[in-house]
């Protein structure tokens, strides 16, 4: 298991945007997670990667527990030095991309190798020209993302999180902040990661994607999943009424 | 008195009106950077000093603050230090202007989008790191021309050093112009200013071009 979450919870204010969340992602599993605006997808996500604290439940990376919450419902967390080696196993890929504007591309793909794994310089740039290559922007690296479209911002943003080497990508709607004839190129860069068997979980509205590059789909509405399951069955056969509604409105 | 003794009288002056305009720079660049960082502090105490150190310094003239620190420790401490006029300069100059950096520097760190600091935690990178590496490079270019003007300001404040009586190029040309009923030494002054905001202006130019690869 490279990921287990359990019993999330996790509210703003009186808001319970996650209720009691289960998730566990295998090698090779390729997640899509779809749901209405406002269900708590993004917010799920930024608790996976401890972007946001849980106000409840557990989160193992590797077998490795992060957070814990004791029987009378104290939350724990291992400390900040500890939470750091955790963000080896994972990257998260944002809807705004977050480039570095002030790094050339080819910066932005090795700075953190560099200064936070400790890598040498020569095999950080080798292995980030690689990456780039297979985002078909290798000719870019001396540029500066202001440069790229956001198509290719977006693939160097990808780049960046997998020059980390994580055993788990993260993806916030990769594409919703793109304009839809660079899309695309973007999809097509994470089919062919999930080819490669990179285990992945994306957030996403491009239903077709979901449907064709999953191994499992899961439904979320109001901070709970909903429904889960194979693609084929979630979207062709949904067992839950929430589900169909939200399916109907896509069809359209 | 000719031209030439006027203006190696003067240049003494001008001297001491540079020394005046980089020990405060030396001084306050990074002080106002500690300011700044205390400022978004845990503590609430520090906060509350800071800010109140800061609308205090903004809301009274540069001049009476200088005659604070110079007379203060004796009428308020009954403290005799000697030779206290050009450090107590120094000193009003450099905890004045830090006020304005640490104003400058909170509101460029406050610009940087919270994403560049959600990008750098994700990808591992320590608080420190993160404003160092990430922060910090971005904040310096998008204040520069703030930094630029009040830089500007501080080579015209410097002739307010004669509050302590310190011969700065303003008030030898001043004293000179009473002595010899001339004009010259004001026109001297005059040209001395703006040549050294033409300087500073050339100079800070260069270094937001050298920023300029990116955006
Ligand atoms: N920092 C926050 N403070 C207060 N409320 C928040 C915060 N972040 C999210 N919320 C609320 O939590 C709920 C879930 O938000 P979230 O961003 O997780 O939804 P989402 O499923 O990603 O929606 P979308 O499809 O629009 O991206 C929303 O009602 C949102 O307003
Ligand atoms: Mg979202």
């Amino acid at each position: 298991m490279i990921l287990e979450m359990k019993n999330i919870k996790k509210h703003f204010g009186d808001h319970e945007v996650l209720r009691d969340i289960s998730l566990s992602v295998d090698k090779g599993e390729v997640v899509s997670v779809i749901g209405p605006s406002g269900s708590g997808k993004s917010t799920l996500l930024r608790c996976a990667t401890f972007l946001e604290t849980i106000d409840g439940g557990e989160i193992s990376y590797m077998g490795d527990c992060a957070v814990k919450t004791k029987p009378d419902g104290e939350v724990s967390y291992v400390d900040a030095k500890d939470l750091r080696r955790f963000r080896n196993y994972y990257g998260l890929v944002f809807q705004q991309f977050n480039l570095f504007p002030h790094y050339s591309i080819l910066k932005n793909l090795t700075d953190a190798p560099i200064h936070v794994q400790g890598r040498g310089k020569e095999q950080a740039e080798q292995t980030a020209m690689e990456l780039l290559d297979k985002m078909g922007i290798a000719d870019k690296a001396e540029a500066y993302p202001y440069q790229l479209s956001g198509g290719q911002q977006q693939r160097v943003a990808i780049a960046r999180a997998l020059a980390m080497n994580p055993e788990i990508l993260f993806f916030d709607e990769p594409t919703s902040a793109l304009d839809p004839e660079l899309t695309g190129e973007v999809l097509k860069v994470i089919r062919q990661l999930a080819d490669s068997h990179m285990t992945m979980v994306v957030v996403t509205h491009e239903m077709p994607f979901a449907k064709a590059v999953s191994n499992r789909v899961i439904f979320m509405a109001d901070g709970v999943i909903v429904e889960q399951g194979d693609p084929a069955q979630v979207f062709d056969d949904p067992q839950e009424e929430r589900t169909k509604q939200f399916l109907r409105v896509f069809e359209r | 008195m000719t031209l030439s003794t006027m203006l190696t009288t003067m240049s003494v002056g001008m001297l001491r009106s540079f020394a005046v305009f980089m020990l405060t720079l030396l001084g306050s660049l990074p002080l106002g950077m500690v300011v700044a960082l205390l400022k978004k502090s845990r503590f609430g105490v520090v906060r509350a000093l800071i800010n109140a150190y800061i609308s205090v310094i903004r809301g009274t003239p540069l001049m009476l603050q200088l005659l604070v620190w110079y007379f203060g420790p004796f009428y308020l401490f009954g403290m005799n230090i000697g030779n206290w006029r050009f450090p107590a300069l120094i000193f009003g100059f450099v905890v004045n202007y830090a006020a304005y950096f640490a104003e400058i520097y909170r509101g460029g760190i406050e610009s940087i989008p919270v994403g560049q600091y959600e990008a750098a935690e994700v990808l591992g990178y320590t608080r420190t790191q993160t404003f160092m590496r990430i922060v910090l490079p971005q904040v310096v270019k998008r204040i520069m021309p703030s930094v630029t003007n009040e830089v500007i300001t501080l080579v015209k404040d410097t002739s307010l050093a004669f509050t302590l009586a310190y011969q700065e190029v303003f008030s030898l040309a001043k004293q000179i112009s009473a002595a010899q009923t001339s004009f010259m030494p004001f026109l001297i002054a005059g040209i001395f200013y703006f040549v050294a905001n033409y300087l500073v202006e050339f100079v800070m130019a260069r270094i937001e071009k050298s920023m300029d690869y990116y955006k």
